[in-house]
């Protein structure tokens, strides 16, 4: 397999905004190439090889693994756009790692900040620490947000994570987030994603959520008062088929949604709790 | 005497407007802005007059402003300093990345402070510098 | 004792808040204003301050060996843009208490030097915007609600301290072509943890608790879909009382929705006004509702207007690329100065040093500072250049939009004192030095 090793030569001053680091970039080019790729620092157009040492060798994408050390907490966009291959980051990572990736796999070995996996279209990134705001989420503006592939977050993901995500059963995309625990807003505006929390959560999860699912293993201190309890569930089979077992209450919602299915039936007054989105917390 | 578990709020009123517009460098603009207004039966707990200095705490730092009592009242859990530098000391920088810091109900504690007094605008500000 | 030549201007517009009151009258004589007629007291005060005081700067001033000094316009004009144009990640920040004309030349002058462009609305209505580009906004102008209205809601808003003349004008009192009898023919509804003075005069007054809009809101939504929720109550607030607000709105015939700091400053920021356009557009399959937010600085909405069509983007942009980008939390100016990532600053007719959380205004200091203000602040005591503004829609024309967007020629009724000159034409010469400097 084809490895390319990347180390920040110096501490940053101004945050580096290096999309260009993805294995399609740096594919079947030799290091002096990948050298001369475009970076951004302030308000000046730079190159890769002013602030990384570069050695390994190149290859096809597919085939192609980048491995990067020194603290690039301040670095952003690493793995924008990416389709295939692998990056593994041994370092806390600045903001929009593996923004818009539609395929291959980033592994951060430390914390991501902000809009880490925003907009994905497939592809893997695990975080082995905690994430910052915006995870899985659509940028300012777009409806339509994460669309597949999954991001597995070892510790805290924070607010308004996986916000507008938007699968689709019969189109077979399952957008999906492991985490440790989240912070609030977690899925709001939900479409048709699938959360896991391992731990707890905070207020106003699946605010505004149509469908999808949102799986807690912990506690939640409060749920939203539109959200109705339907029962309590040994079994959960999440959109994908896969299942889960354990004790959990089982809540529809959010009703205060117009789009939301969630009618009332004229005849009988009660409420169609059958498509609607899902909140799941342990009991 | 304190109070241990209150709110902090902040916003405009119409005497800080005044005042910032009358010189943001001025004693006026202390006296309409480095105040924090109390419910009135909050204050009794601080057992104390109107106008005596009050320290307030919250996560992010503290400030000392005069006491007063809150025409906008009953609001008890609820303490309120008008918008400005004073209550800029105090508040929530976090802004969860929408850009707008938290700058209503941040958790403080008040203390009546024996020692220690109220800064003005520029002498405040010069704290932060030196810090 | 000589009479003086007292002039007298009409339909003055008063550069203080969104509501931008078109009907002001300013008594002029020598070059001082004498007497101000129709404005609140705020807005009073205000045109007095254009008065020479010793707040006022009438030279350019340069810091020399600490202190500030004086200067002459051609060194606070080179030595500024010297500044910036070495600069690597400059901010410019403010724009907001000025003509759009001006605004118009700081996008101008961002983009050229790379910089990161932000206007107030960052730190106040910057969650509004952000809500509505995910789910608009259905509103419309001033004139509408006062002829029209025939329920008000002020939620976290306090326009008896905030924007004075509000109530009179457009929301409360005042009389419109379907309102007749003013007061009397509008239901007053105000949403507040604190009892204000607003909710003092109102019908009905909901105490919510501080942080938690969101839920009821949300709570709100569902029971207007008729949605029974398993509660008793939400955010403080009991359910009757919550039942009691929803009858109210479905069954008036003009509603509208008035929002404040209340809801974009505390937790939640730009959510709590997603579900509050949500509620909105959902109020509308009952009756006509609209929302409108309160903003602050008299053209702060004008700022958001010229950065738009200038740009794209309302507020904290950045050129570092050379082509505008957006994202608030990535690029506003708290942000960028709580990161440390800037290397010098210029503020625009603002004071970011008062108005920003310690923790931001701090690192305004550590890197050259370089402001345009009529007034000392404590950001202009501090600044390195200090370049003296006349004061817009006093001393200086030009346009401002209202806080419904309706665009107002503001009025120049005197002269600037000294040496000062207007924002528009401070930006004018720091574009020509910056060009020269890169012998463009």
């Amino acid at each position: 397999m084809a490895e390319i090793k990347l180390k920040l030569k110096k501490p940053l001053v101004f945050p580096l905004e290096a999309e260009s680091i993805t294995p399609d970039n740096f594919a079947g080019k030799s290091n002096d190439e990948i050298k001369k790729l475009v970076a951004y620092s302030g308000n000046e157009e730079s190159t890769l090889g002013q602030f990384f040492n570069v050695s390994g060798k190149s290859g096809e994408k597919d085939e192609l693994k980048i491995i990067i050390d020194g603290d690039i907490s301040n670095v952003k966009r690493i793995g924008e756009k990416m389709t295939a291959g692998e990056i593994i980051i041994n370092s806390d990572v600045g903001m929009h790692v593996g923004n818009e990736m539609s395929g291959g796999k980033i592994t951060v070995n430390g914390n991501a900040d902000d809009w880490a996996g925003a907009m994905m279209k497939g592809g893997e990134l695990e975080i082995n620490g905690d994430a910052g705001n915006y995870v899985g989420a659509a940028y300012r503006g777009y409806w339509k947000g994460m669309k597949n592939g999954i991001i597995k977050v070892k510790g805290k993901v924070g607010v308004e994570s996986m916000l507008w995500a938007d699968g689709s059963v019969p189109a077979k995309r399952f957008p999906t987030l492991i985490c440790g625990s989240a912070g609030s807003f977690l899925g709001i505006h939900n479409n048709g994603g699938t959360i896991i929390v391992e731990g707890d959560i905070d207020r106003c999860a699946g605010a505004d959520q149509i469908k999808g699912m949102i799986v807690v293993k912990g506690t939640a201190p409060k749920i939203l008062p539109s959200f109705k309890k339907i029962g309590e569930v040994k079994e959960i089979e999440l959109l994908n088929g896969e299942k889960i077992t354990g004790k959990f209450i089982e809540y529809a919602g959010d009703h205060s949604v117009k789009k939301n299915h969630s009618v009332v039936d004229k005849k009988t007054g009660e409420l169609n709790k059958g498509v609607n989105g899902r909140l799941y917390i342990a009991a | 005497m304190s109070l241990d578990d209150v709110i902090l709020l902040t916003g405009r009123t119409i005497d800080q407007g005044v005042a910032l517009e009358g010189g943001k460098t001025t004693m006026e603009n202390v006296r309409a802005a480095a105040i924090c207004a109390f419910d009135s039966d909050d204050f009794k707990k601080l057992d104390t007059l109107v106008g005596t200095p009050v320290k307030i705490i919250t996560e992010y730092g503290e400030v000392i402003v005069h006491s007063t009592i809150s025409e906008e009242g009953p609001h008890p859990g609820i303490i309120f300093i008008p918008m400005g530098p004073w209550a800029n000391q105090v508040v929530n920088p976090d802004s969860q990345s929408c850009g707008t810091p938290t700058f209503k109900g941040m958790k403080a504690k008040v203390e009546v402070v024996k020692s220690g007094k109220v800064l003005n605008a520029l002498d405040l500000i010069n704290t932060l510098k030196e810090a | 004792m000589a009479i003086k030549k007292i002039k007298t201007l009409y339909d003055v517009i008063c550069p203080f808040c969104g509501t931008l009151c078109d009907d002001v009258e300013v008594d002029i004589a020598e070059n001082k204003v004498v007497e101000v007629r129709n404005a609140c007291q705020i807005g009073t005060k205000k045109f007095f301050s254009s008065n020479p005081s010793e707040h006022r700067y009438e030279t350019p001033m340069i810091r020399k060996k600490g202190k500030l000094e004086p200067a002459s316009w051609e060194e606070a004009i080179d030595k500024a843009a010297d500044i910036l144009t070495k600069a690597k990640r400059p901010l410019l920040y403010g724009f907001s208490s000025t003509e759009c004309e001006a605004q118009s030349k700081g996008v101008e002058l961002a983009e050229m030097l790379g910089g990161i462009l932000d206007n107030t609305a960052s730190v106040c209505h910057g969650p509004s915007l952000l809500a509505k580009q995910d789910v608009g906004q259905p509103g419309s102008t001033l004139g509408e609600f006062k002829n029209r209205a025939d329920l008000v809601i002020f939620w976290g808003s306090n326009p008896v301290h905030a924007h004075p003349r509000h109530l009179g004008r457009y929301s409360e009192f005042v009389r419109g072509y379907f309102r007749k009898d003013g007061r009397n023919d509008r239901t007053i509804v105000v949403v507040d943890p604190r009892n204000t003075h607003t909710a003092q005069i109102a019908d009905l007054y909901i105490q919510v608790k501080p942080n938690e809009d969101y839920e009821l809101l949300n709570a709100i939504r569902a029971l207007l879909r008729g949605v029974e929720l398993d509660v008793e109550e939400v955010s403080g607030v009991p359910m009757d009382q919550i039942k009691e607000l929803v009858n109210t709105l479905k069954t008036c015939n003009f509603g509208v929705i008035f929002f404040g700091m209340g809801l974009t400053q505390s937790l939640s920021h730009h959510r709590n006004i997603d579900a509050a356009i949500c509620l909105t557009r959902e109020l509308n399959d009952h009756t006509k509702f609209l929302i409108t937010p309160m903003r602050g600085h008299y053209n702060v909405a004008g700022a958001n207007q010229v950065f738009s069509w200038n740009t794209g983007y309302a507020y904290s942009i950045d050129f570092s690329k050379g082509y505008p980008r957006y994202n608030p939390g990535e690029f506003s100016a708290v942000e960028v100065l709580i990161k440390n990532q800037i290397d010098a600053s210029l503020i625009v007719a603002s004071d970011p040093a008062s108005n920003f959380p310690a923790a931001s205004a701090r690192n305004l200091f550590k890197y050259p500072l370089i402001v345009i203000d009529p007034h000392e602040t404590p950001t202009s005591a501090n600044a390195d250049i200090v370049l003296p503004a006349a004061i817009a829609g006093i001393e200086a024309e030009g346009t401002a939009y209202r806080m419904d967007n309706v665009p107002l020629r503001l009025r120049k009724v005197k002269d600037a004192p000294g040496e000062s000159i207007s924002d528009k034409e401070i930006l004018e010469k720091l574009i020509e030095k910056v060009k020269e400097k890169r012998g463009e």
